[in-house]
């Protein structure tokens, strides 16, 4: 490896280095290209399947930045996805505008909403901060109910304007949705190497050094948080475009806690194979979970904590063998 | 030029907490051109005078002010951004970051690419990080570690890692600078190194304190030394001076002759 590395700028070293492996950019790019060519391969409901992980995937990125740069946990994302879901939602079948005006304002809505929220709770911490965004999560279908008249309260709303005149829609649900994913991906890998992506992440483990060195420790949460908020609205509008149909169901207190799930079981990873799991994930599990017999629930719970332990103790392991095996 | 406008100045800082009297009224004065000393036993308040001053702790009582312009009230990084930095005496560099980010940290505050280009590759972002990179190398290279810039401070032995962290302080050309035990955990090649580039440092008008537990350092690098102990300054003045007070040598360096 360090051979490697002396053909690449110091940047692509730390990316390289960070992610474990100095191939990590080459995966992504095979993985990618793989993708591209997957709706030739599948049938219409894969392709589709596939389409709504890339949007969780999203999700599962704004849940897995939070807890990387801002050392906080989220059980409330979906209220951020809503945002999102609702502002391609509404603009679509009210308005009949597309995703060119709807993405932009998702985000902003996500944004903006997410500093909202981050600047009561700036003190917030641990599990009293995690608490306050249940709070978020619980309070969105109900007040998507109370928006009936722009929202459809249950019945929901079925989003049907293409976004690229001339390709199939099944098309377009498909690759608008793996497009975000790329473009989030990349977005949050560049903000790594970034002054303020450094300066938060040095906020989270050392404070004290940040704040000695200009950081103010609220500025580093309020940050985070609007980032974090912004990628989850960006989620949410991809759902609701490449799922079709947004409604409460979609944003419910389980979606968050699946959200949060699928964060953990791609180890807070933000690289886009990573967070591809955690979107899998939360796409795959509870439609099997609903098409399942009595028992298999009970699996998934003890797979689940399988892989958070062995996540939580691999890196433990790796370092008791790894010094075994310098002793030796 | 005058030395003591640009003093980091102190006046009857006290400090407690919970009822125990941690520092009890002191008056210092930081001048700029010199190396103040601060020495002291364990536990004397060294660490919490510096926390008052850069306002990580926020004293009871006392003003302090620096070239005139009074801090008190002002938040760490406010006072950062008067040029007023520390190292940490427990090294407190992150760990996701490389050496070279852990330094570029020290002048993150002059940055001036916005979010934009934290997340879009614009050119205005890549040219300050080059820039910063390139400071930081510096850095390193004069605290003598010139080829550690791309590992993880994990990577690096502790007298290192401390010196990455006084590389971080002084990286950002502050007008004061403050180093609790910079010389902890060097070895003498590396305090050797470090001494240099603390008198290369010493400028017109740089305040540059220095908490060190290396009596040699300090007597050596020091124009004026404050003896701390129980947070009250039993002696203050040059190394002759401090060296024969026949008190300091009773708590301090007596003891240290023992050993
Ligand atoms: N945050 C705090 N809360 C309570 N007590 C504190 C706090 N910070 C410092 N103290 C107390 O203040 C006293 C002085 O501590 P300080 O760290 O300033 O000493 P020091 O001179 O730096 O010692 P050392 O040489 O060991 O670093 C100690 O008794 C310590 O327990
Ligand atoms: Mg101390």
């Amino acid at each position: 490896m360090s051979d490697q590395a002396t053909h690449m700028t110091p940047d692509q070293t730390v990316l390289s280095r960070l992610s474990g492996v100095a191939t990590s950019g080459v995966t992504t790019t095979v993985l990618v290209a793989a993708l591209i060519f997957m709706p030739f391969l599948l049938g219409g409901s894969w392709t589709f399947t596939l389409g709504l992980c890339f949007a969780n995937s999203i999700g599962v990125l704004a849940v897995s930045l939070l807890v990387r740069y801002g050392g906080e946990v989220s059980i409330g994302h979906t209220f951020f996805t809503a945002l999102g879901a609702y502002s391609v939602g509404v603009l679509d079948v009210r308005y009949g505008i597309s995703l060119w005006a709807s993405v932009p304002l998702a985000l902003l809505l996500g944004v903006t909403f997410g500093l909202l929220f981050a600047w009561p709770s700036r003190n917030l911490h641990g599990i009293y901060l995690a608490v306050t965004t249940l709070a978020l999560a619980l309070a969105v279908p109900e007040m998507i109910n109370n928006f009936d008249a722009l929202t459809g309260g249950y019945e929901g709303l079925y989003v049907s304007t293409p976004f690229i005149p001339g390709v199939s829609m099944g098309m377009q649900r498909y690759y608008v949705a793996l497009v975000m994913l790329v473009i989030v991906c990349v977005a949050v890998a560049r903000l790594r190497l970034s002054r303020q992506g450094m300066a938060l992440l040095l906020a989270k483990t050392h404070p004290s050094a940040a704040d000695a060195f200009g950081t103010r420790r609220v500025w580093a949460r309020i940050s985070i948080m609007g980032i974090s908020g912004g990628i989850g609205a960006l989620c949410g509008a991809t759902l609701a475009f490449s799922g079709s149909t947004v409604s409460p169901g979609g944003f419910t207190f389980w979606q968050a806690i699946f959200l949060l799930v699928g964060s953990v079981v791609s180890f807070y990873g933000l690289s886009l194979p990573r967070v591809l799991i955690g979107g899998a994930f939360v796409t795959l599990v509870p439609q099997l979970l609903s098409a399942s017999g009595a028992w298999i629930p009970v699996f998934y719970g003890l797979a689940l904590l399988g892989m958070i332990l062995l996540g939580h103790y691999m890196p433990r392991i790796r370092k008791a063998m790894a010094q075994k095996s310098e002793v030796a | 030029m005058d030395q003591t406008t640009n003093a980091l100045r102190g006046e009857g800082i006290a400090l407690s907490f919970g009822g125990i009297k941690v520092l009890k009224g002191l008056d210092v004065e930081f001048r700029a051109g010199e190396i103040t000393g601060l020495i002291g036993p364990n536990g004397a308040g060294k660490t919490s005078l510096f926390n008052c001053l850069t306002g990580a702790y926020s004293p009871q009582q006392g003003t302090i002010s620096y070239a005139g312009d009074r801090l008190n009230g002002l938040p760490p990084a406010a006072r950062a951004n008067k040029g007023i930095v520390r190292s940490f005496q427990h090294v407190a560099l992150c760990p996701d970051l490389t050496v070279r980010e852990n330094v570029m940290m020290g002048i993150a505050r002059y940055g001036k690419a916005g979010w934009l280009s934290a997340f879009l590759p614009l050119p205005a972002g890549a040219r300050e990080r080059e820039e910063m990179a390139r400071s930081a190398d510096k850095a390193l290279v004069d605290l003598g570690l010139p080829d550690v810039g791309d590992k993880f401070p994990a990577e690096l032995p502790p007298g290192m890692q401390r010196l990455v962290e006084i590389a971080r302080a002084v990286v950002g050309k502050p007008s004061v600078l403050m180093l609790d035990e910079p010389a902890a955990g060097l070895n003498n090649s590396e305090t050797r190194d470090l001494t240099t580039v603390l008198r290369k440092l010493a400028s017109t008008d740089l305040v540059l304190v220095v908490v060190e537990h290396d009596m040699d350092l300090v007597m050596s690098i020091c124009d004026r030394i404050y003896v701390l102990n129980f947070g009250e300054f039993v002696a203050v003045g040059s190394p002759e001076e401090v060296r024969s007070n026949p008190d300091v040598i009773q708590i301090y360096l007596g003891s240290d002759d023992d050993e």
